[in-house]
């Protein structure tokens, strides 16, 4: 039984959108999720003509859809969202994520915002892929520059791509400016858009322990580092939003079950990025089970576990208050998200 | 050999540049033979002949041609028009337009009582903008019906007012985190959708399958009939997805009881440049006389009073941030590289300067590689071009279609708000286009703007708008230019110039029958000139007009 059924008993799927300028490695991030099996995919995307999946691999192609031996489809948007969307929502076995490839000048929120009010679908986070290289002439480019800003913006987690073809320097520079229009929003440096697919198309959650997927190979050039986070209590609701909102950006990635308050009632945390859910869970939890990404930094599941264990009830004393803190995912544990 | 028909007619004016007065002064009859003009001259050219005098009276012009028209336009008909002007409509019956959200209610709840199902009444063309700004509201609505679903679209198709109903079966409420659910002073939406996403689950809350549905025959024969009350024989339906369905409706509405040609543009964003060249050689392989496929429509920025135009500096005169790219300059170079290699003529949306720099970039580099003569790729809108632009767009052999209308609907806003008094004034600089010698047009965007060439003509030779204000006299056209543009110029785009847009021999005999002599009539008069009736391919349609 999976999580957050909708009224029609149908859970709702995740969706991510992949946003990012020409060239950025969109599409070879969607050509390696559909390669790669991790998952039973439905991709959108802007240009068939891009995907570059392996001929053994095709089961059908009917000019709309590509059919794919692993279970995975790949949809053109050429017809416009509202069939090719209504197309996959009708398949009669949902899928364990949608990814919605934007176009390059596309402004990844709007397209967001469809999963955001479609009950049928939970946005999971937006994805900005950014070629590090060309980034910083692309900003500066009048043309083009606002557009990317936007783009920037909006971002849940950022990916900064090919930087194998970057200098240190080029690097250097391209991370400063994202810092600047988008301060605070995760950064992981990346390499032909190799990421784990349980940060840019992660499934649901079901009965059993939360776990990611094997290390595979599309995590060995950059460094990931994976923690767990087991505590037998319940958090403070409030604080342990106020925690998600302050979550250290080098967190990409934390799911688990959470226990909230005195009544310890069980919620499903999903958290991308800058984007966090808490749902309703279909069974009560034994006790609070993370399980996290971190890009590149060892420490930060420690640093995690140290911010949550002063969110938990009783509140430790003097730990910081973030019971009040703005949040920028008001809307986060609307129970509709998941 | 068949039968000659002799038209005769006040004056014919023939539009033909090679004759000696384009306006051919002592032209009385115009003769036809086989759907083909075959001569035109005075009583005594046609001594002996039989003369069908039921439009000795009038003025025959050669039939308009509408280079930028939506079949959009026919599907809206069949719902309920809200708009602020008067609007005739496919019947040629004037229909009033309204001046209140109290006459908007009342015009809806006589659609509902005239026909109270449960299916969505849709009004369409609400004007927020000329009638002092007063907003629809779902309370509005709701007056109407509390249980029948509602949607009313405004004017430029981007905002859609909702009823009580409708937000109830899409599920938005206080709670819609969304920007595009409009909300209220009281926190509730106030039934304003705005955007992809609220237009989405709109969509699928009322199970439609898109805004017009599946075209229908009917859908093509009432876009005909409004054309056709206007004057027009030959019209643009300027981006179209063109599924395999509408293309099957189109042949089969496309038949000699049609009163107009119609030239679908395939929308460049419906499949990759590639497919676009394969599905343009398979379709204009079974073009006819009423039918012609062959342009490609390409979208590159928005909408200048919806801000999102890509304008040039100094940019929006009020300050507000850049519009919207549809196509990156660099892939716009790709598809137009494409197309243009393979022979195919493009119809380019550009309304800011910006985005008509980055067309005219992308035909460049297209021109460079594969160097083609009369190519006649045109700018549509291409509202702002800055003088150089208009210099570099004769250079590079381009046609612009300019949106003429906007001068009277938006005139002011642009004044105040989106380009300010100096650049409004060379907004759809069509007189500098006439001088620089490029070949153009002017259109109504219909359903954006009301469908009418001698109204577009009107704008164009006046440049008033709605508030009465004169904007940039240095561009107001001639009445000659104004139907120079109507006709050959719009013909000239469409790339059909030898077969329609004048009075000459061997061309359709498609006419507009006019009551009065464009020439004759005050300028700011010509909107006011009645459509008598057309004339395509030799069969008389008259226009009703009560």
């Amino acid at each position: 039984m999976m999580q957050g059924a909708t009224r029609l008993g149908r859970p709702r799927q995740p969706l991510t959108v992949i946003g990012g300028f020409l060239g950025a490695g969109k599409t070879t991030l969607v050509n390696r999720l559909l390669a790669g099996g991790a998952g039973r995919y439905a991709v959108l995307v802007n240009d068939f003509g891009a995907v570059n999946v392996d001929s053994d691999l095709i089961a059908s192609h009917d000019g709309e859809t590509l059919r794919l031996t692993n279970g995975c489809i790949c949809c053109s948007l050429g017809d416009g969202f509202l069939g090719t969307l209504a197309r996959v929502l009708a398949e009669p076995v949902p899928f364990d994520h949608i990814i919605i490839e934007a176009s390059g000048v596309g402004d990844p929120e709007a397209i967001a915002e469809i999963a955001i009010i479609e009950p049928d679908l939970r946005l999971s986070a937006i994805v900005v892929v950014v070629d590090a290289e060309a980034f910083p002439a692309q900003i500066a480019d009048t043309r083009l520059g606002d557009t990317l800003a936007r783009q920037v913006r909006a971002a849940d987690i950022l990916l900064l791509n090919k930087c194998d073809l970057a200098g240190d320097e080029a690097k250097a520079r391209a991370r400063a400016l994202l810092a600047e229009l988008a301060p605070g929003h995760p950064v992981v440096e990346t390499v032909g858009g190799r990421m784990p697919a349980d940060i840019v198309a992660p499934g649901l959650i079901g009965e059993e322990r939360p776990r990611f997927r094997a290390t595979s190979a599309a995590d060995h050039e950059v460094a990931f580092d994976r923690f767990i986070y087991r505590r037998p209590g319940a958090f403070e609701a409030g604080a342990l939003r106020g925690v998600l909102e302050r979550a250290p950006s080098s967190v990409l990635r934390l799911k688990g079950w959470v226990r909230l308050g005195a009544t310890a009632e069980t919620r499903v945390l999903q958290m991308v990025g800058r984007r966090w859910t808490l749902a309703p869970a279909s069974s009560p939890a034994r006790g609070i089970e993370l399980v996290g990404i971190a890009a590149s930094d060892a420490h930060a599941g420690e640093a995690l576990a140290d911010l949550l264990d002063h969110a938990l009830v009783p509140a430790a004393d003097g730990g910081p208050d973030f019971s009040s803190a703005m949040s920028r995912n008001p809307y986060g544990d609307d129970p509709r998200c998941n | 050999m068949s039968e000659m028909t002799v038209f005769e007619a006040r004056r014919v004016i023939t539009m033909d540049p090679d004759r000696p007065d384009a306006t051919h002064p002592d032209a009385t009859h115009v003769a036809v033979r086989d759907g083909r003009i075959l001569a035109v001259g005075a009583a005594e050219d046609f001594a002996g002949q039989p003369v069908d005098r039921r439009f000795a009276d009038c003025m025959i012009l050669p039939g308009f041609v509408e280079g930028h028209a939506h079949v959009m336009e026919g599907t809206l008909w069949k719902h309920t028009y809200v708009g602020a002007g008067d609007r005739r409509n496919p019947a040629g019956e004037l229909v009033p337009g309204l001046s209140s959200i109290d006459s908007v209610v009342e015009r809806l709840a006589q659609a509902h009582a005239a026909s109270p199902t449960d299916e969505t009444l849709v009004g369409w063309g609400f004007d927020p903008l000329h009638i002092k700004g007063a907003r629809l509201t779902r309370r509005d609505l709701d007056k109407v019906s509390a249980e029948r679903p509602m949607v009313v679209f405004h004017a430029s198709l981007h905002i859609i007012v909702a009823n009580s109903r409708v937000l109830e079966m899409a599920g938005f409420d206080a709670d819609t985190p969304i920007a595009g659910v409009v909300k209220g002073a009281d926190g509730q939406p106030s039934g304003e959708l705005q955007g992809i996403a609220a237009r989405l689950r709109l969509l699928r809350a009322l199970g439609w399958t898109s805004w017009a549905g599946e075209l229908e025959a009917a859908d093509v024969a009432r876009f005909g009939a409004a054309a056709q009350v206007q004057g027009i024989t030959t019209i643009a339906d300027l981006h179209n997805d063109l599924p395999d369905s509408t293309i099957e409706i189109y042949r089969a509405a496309c038949t000699e009881d049609l009163p107009v040609r119609i030239v679908p543009a395939l929308a460049s964003a419906s499949c990759a440049p590639e497919d676009g060249v394969a599905r343009i050689a398979a379709l204009r392989a079974h073009n006819t006389e009423r039918l012609r496929f062959g342009l490609v429509k390409i979208i590159v920025d928005g909408s200048i009073q919806g801000f999102t135009a890509r304008l040039g500096a100094p940019g929006y005169h009020n300050g507000a941030p850049n519009g919207m790219w549809y196509v990156a300059p660099d892939d716009l170079k790709r598809i137009v590289g494409i197309y243009h290699a393979a022979g195919v003529q493009l119809h380019i949306h550009t309304n800011g300067d910006e985005a008509t720099e980055a067309a005219l970039d992308a035909i460049e580099l297209a021109l460079k590689a594969a160097p083609r003569a009369d190519h006649r790729h045109t700018l549509q809108h291409c509202q702002l071009a800055r003088p150089a632009q208009l210099e570099r767009a004769k250079a590079l052999g381009v046609c612009l279609n300019l949106f003429a209308n906007h001068v009277y609907y938006w005139g002011d806003i642009h004044r105040d708000l989106t380009v300010g008094p100096e650049r409004v004034a060379r907004m759809n600089a069509a007189k500098s286009a006439g001088r620089l010698g490029i070949p153009f047009s002017i259109h109504s965007d219909a359903p954006v703007t009301p469908l009418g060439p001698l109204f577009a003509a009107w704008c164009a030779v006046n440049r008033i708008s709605s508030s009465g204000a004169v904007l940039g006299p240095d561009e107001r056209l001639s009445v000659g230019e104004a139907l120079h543009a109507i006709t050959l110029g719009a013909a000239h785009t469409l790339h059909m110039d030898s077969e329609v847009g004048s009075i000459t021999p061997g061309k359709h005999a498609d006419f507009a029958v006019l009551a009065e002599d464009p020439f004759a009539v005050a300028p700011e008069k010509l909107r006011d000139i009645s459509v008598v009736a057309t004339v395509v391919g030799g069969k008389v349609f008259p226009a009703a007009r009560p």
